[in-house]
């Protein structure tokens, strides 16, 4: 191995672009079948978005987890 | 609450330890800092702490002579990690953390927010913070604590509107320019998350006893195999719910004022390309940080919410366990 900083870098830019599109396609999944709903029952709108706000909360808590490991990579 | 999350914070401050390179003091080394280090390194943090976040250009090449990532990654990790003998205002007082500082003035301005709107009680509310802190109370008892608790929420609505509007102020005080993000440190937001596992097992324990709180989580009548499966998972899950409130908190501060710093730091990066380049790209960046910040705002709102309402769900979920 010439340099492990180096693949280290190279391995936080990797998996920051995996965990992204990861994270994105989860939310727009989410976000998709929210607009179907509202636009489904415009009146329960309001849970709808309720639900939707928690459930982005979740996922991106997990995208945020990928996140952070990254940036273990990149300080340490 | 707010009280033993401070206590709690001291007591796993290893806070200010991700250092990124030569920089930050170490705050290890400062526990018992004589009077000659305590001024050479008071006198470093405020030359550091002086570089404004318009133009850190002169920061930025000072530190862009140790090479050019090593330089401006050093900034940017100065920027939103912790720093030891924090010197606020230039007062001749040095602070043990930033973070810690900041987190205390959260504090304050959460139990001032609460006396003042509990002072504007005429016979109801006439006054302006009185209503907005009572619409966000309602809203904190009826929605998050009866709903997701049971009929018995209510009396845990003091620990949730605790965690709420301090995450809350915590998170928009630190997007004032020269202030630290409270939360965007992994031993604030550890004592947080224990406080809400605190309240959890009380949850659970006080109405079931211990044998029985243990009990509850696996659903009855299982058979034995699934049991030794379920038992290690349940558990497992009762330790890894208030990390992932842990994690995910502190993971979006980070991550947000990492983007607002980065995006500031476009313009000394581009300035040591070239100078005219440096003066273009300061609208640009300006604005984009300014949007971030605006993104930021909502950020905060929403986490403080995800918050509350897990831990409300966590806390139903060992209160009334549906098994």
């Amino acid at each position: 191995m010439e340099n492990p900083v180096g693949l280290a870098y190279l391995a936080a830019g990797i998996g920051s672009g995996l965990a992204i599109i990861g994270g994105g396609l989860g939310i727009g999944k989410l976000a998709a079948s929210a607009m179907e709903g509202i636009a489904r029952q415009p009146n329960a709108s309001g849970d709808i978005r309720g639900a939707m706000i928690v459930a982005a909360g979740l996922i991106e808590g997990a995208t945020l987890f990928a996140l952070v490991i990254m940036i273990l990579l990149v300080i340490k | 609450m707010m009280l033993s999350a401070f206590l709690l914070t001291l007591a796993l401050a290893q806070a200010p330890h991700q250092e990124p390179a030569a920089p930050t003091p170490s705050p290890v080394a400062e526990t018992a800092p004589t009077p000659a280090e305590a001024h050479s390194e008071g006198a470093a943090a405020p030359a550091a702490a002086a570089a404004t976040h318009e133009a850190p250009a002169g920061e930025g090449h000072a530190a862009a002579e140790g090479g050019e990532h090593g330089g401006a990654s050093a900034v940017l990790m100065h920027h939103v990690t912790d720093e030891a003998n924090y010197r606020p205002l230039g007062l001749p007082i040095a602070i043990y953390s930033k973070h810690l500082y900041f987190l205390v003035v959260a504090m304050l301005l959460v139990i001032l927010a609460a006396r003042l709107a509990i002072a504007s009680y005429k016979n109801g509310e006439p006054s302006g913070i009185g209503s907005v802190v009572e619409t966000l109370v309602v809203y904190v008892r009826e929605e998050i604590a009866v709903k997701n608790i049971g009929h018995d929420g209510a009396k845990d609505t003091p620990l949730l509107l605790s965690f709420f509007f301090f995450i809350l102020f915590a998170a928009l005080f630190g997007l004032v320019p020269f202030t630290a993000t409270a939360t965007g440190n992994l031993s604030v937001t550890l004592a947080l998350a224990l406080v809400s596992f605190a309240a959890q097992m009380h949850a659970g324990i006080s109405k079931y006893g211990i044998a029985g709180h243990f009990k509850n989580l696996v659903p009855h009548g299982l058979p034995a195999p699934l049991l030794i499966v379920m038992i290690p998972i349940e558990i497992m899950g009762m330790f890894t719910k208030p990390f992932a409130l842990m994690i995910r908190l502190f993971a979006n501060m980070l991550a947000g004022h990492m983007m607002i710093a980065a995006l500031l730091m476009l313009v000394p990066l581009c300035a040591a390309i070239s100078q005219t380049l440096g003066i273009i790209m300061i609208p640009i960046s300006v604005g984009m940080a300014l949007f971030i910040m605006c993104l930021e705002v909502l950020v905060a709102f929403i986490q403080a919410y995800v918050f509350t309402l897990f831990s409300a769900i966590f806390i139903g979920m060992y209160a009334h366990p549906a098994h």
